[in-house]
């Protein structure tokens, strides 16, 4: 834990990366709503910082847990609610802001476990983000179907064990994206089929796909 | 959102507890605690033999960091925390609670059980007696998690009720007798799913004979079950054949107990001569 680099704070200021650090050695000693809303908010910002910040976030609800406390998680995943709750507001006014609550969210559903399993109380609402991402109006941006992917890289196995028919109802709406939307870029179909084979192969890709979709083609 | 999603979420979120003694909203009388979220008088603990798999359970024990009641925006006040979890905060919390508390009470269950074991087989031994099929109850205990926690789910439902803090106060566990006194299903034993939520059902009904009485006047449920001549039936254990959990129990005939506003789901009894009827498609 102590090679901070790993959760990417660099991007605070000094004093909040000061804050920071001392939150993840001893909870108690600092303000940790306010820890947990620096962190979401930046999360919502910061394309790179949200993919990881689960981690930091994990840290920090291990290290409250054994001093008996549960502030930061419990704030962590009410503001996640709120932000969930005017999520399609946030998409409206800005895509990144949107791409980045998504991979947040997915981040946390990975790193924060409840007795080693997945909260409960997230899978559906991750569900719903990506469902979401998977829509003809999103499908067209690459930007979202790169989350899209992405994330489901990560998390898909996780969350089609603790529900699969939401897993194929998205995959549904994959399908259907590739084969019959219009307007799509080929980076997009290449994503989606990558994507398909993926899960199909029990979320593994197999040697010759992965040759075909991740080896430099050489001149 | 769709109303489907929403829906469905919901679900997830509060598992497959159809049961909920916590019933419509007149029926709050019923729940240990108020609107206000005033907490109802602690629970005696729960102390030697009796009930297996009984313990004070997550609901009821307040960790520090928790607030007896909670502040919604929606709400004017405190809310009981009886009512649908709304932040995941909580929801998360409450999850992990139970879930150490299934684990808890497994742990001890198991002890409890090798105990019994050993104290049978050195009696046995000594009186020279053949060995019964109690003893190897340790082998056959339920221990898949999600069961486990369902059912704990259940369990909680009916133990966080006014009925039942008033039931257990005012008979003490030495003074129970069986059928007449409701027990709480045993939820480390191998039942099918619909003998575990018959159990569950008829366990609350018996339960809301300690409601507190309400202006329209109490009907003492179970002087209803005794009218209707359902007495001798609550007191089998039911255990269906395995059949999968998509079916419902076959009944002929539904009975919904009258006066009960509690009651959150109406109850199905089973005439013990009762045919069969298959089910309609």
């Amino acid at each position: 834990m102590e090679n901070t680099d790993d959760y990417r704070i660099q991007s605070f200021d000094l004093d909040t990366q000061m804050l920071l650090k001392t939150a993840l050695k001893d909870p108690s000693s600092v303000n940790l709503e306010k820890v947990s809303d620096i962190i979401v908010d930046q999360s919502l910002k910061d394309q790179v910082f949200s993919k990881e910040a689960g981690r930091i976030c994990y840290t920090i609800v291990q290290a409250e847990a054994k001093q008996n406390n549960g502030t930061f998680r419990r704030n962590v995943l009410n503001r996640l609610q709120q932000e969930f709750k005017k999520r399609e507001e946030t998409r409206g006014r800005s895509l990144q802001e949107w791409v980045c609550y998504v991979t947040f969210i997915c981040n946390v559903f990975d790193y924060l476990k409840v007795n080693n399993m997945p909260m409960v109380a997230l899978v559906h609402p991750v569900y719903d983000c990506l469902i979401r991402l998977a829509q003809p109006d999103a499908l067209i941006n690459e930007e979202e179907v790169d989350c899209l992917v992405v994330q489901l890289h990560r998390i898909g196995e996780q969350l089609e064990k603790v529900n699969g028919p939401r897993m194929d109802q998205l995959f549904f709406l994959l399908r259907d994206g590739f084969l019959l939307q219009e307007g799509l870029t080929s980076m997009t179909r290449l994503l989606l089929l990558e994507i398909l084979e993926f899960r199909a192969g029990g979320w593994v890709l197999s040697g010759t796909a992965h040759k075909y979709y991740y080896s430099e083609i050489a001149d | 959102m769709s109303d489907w999603t929403r829906g469905r979420r919901r679900d997830a979120n509060n598992s497959e507890v159809e049961n909920r003694s916590c019933g419509p909203s007149r029926g709050s009388n019923c729940r240990k605690r108020g609107i206000d979220g005033s907490l109802r008088a602690n629970r005696e603990v729960d102390g030697s033999g009796g009930e297996k798999g009984e313990h004070t359970d997550g609901s009821s024990k307040h960790s520090d960091k928790r607030h007896d009641g909670f502040t919604t925006p929606e709400s004017t006040g405190p809310v009981s925390r009886c009512s649908r979890q709304a932040d995941w905060g909580s929801q998360v919390d409450d999850d992990e609670e139970m879930r150490r508390g299934v684990h808890r009470d497994m742990q001890r269950y198991r002890r409890r059980i090798l105990g019994a074991e050993v104290t049978q087989r050195e009696r046995k031994t000594s009186s020279g007696s053949s060995g019964s099929c109690d003893s190897k109850e340790g082998d056959h205990m339920e221990t898949d998690e999600a069961v486990l926690l369902r059912r704990q789910k259940q369990i909680n439902y009916g133990k966080n009720t006014l009925a039942y803090d008033r039931y257990i106060k005012e008979v003490p566990k030495h003074m129970r007798q069986s059928g007449v006194h409701p027990k709480t299903p045993n939820k480390f034993r191998k039942y099918s799913r619909r003998s575990w939520d018959q159990q569950i059902k008829l366990w609350k009904v018996k339960l809301h004979g300690w409601d507190p009485p309400t202006e329209g006047g109490q009907d003492n449920v179970l002087d209803n079950i005794e009218e209707l001549g359902l007495g001798d039936v609550m007191d089998i254990e039911l255990d269906f054949p395995n059949l999968p959990d998509s079916q419902n129990a076959p009944t002929t005939h539904s009975i919904s107990l009258d006066g009960e506003d509690c009651l959150g789901t109406p109850v199905k009894v089973q005439k013990t001569e009762s045919t069969v009827e298959p089910e309609m498609a």
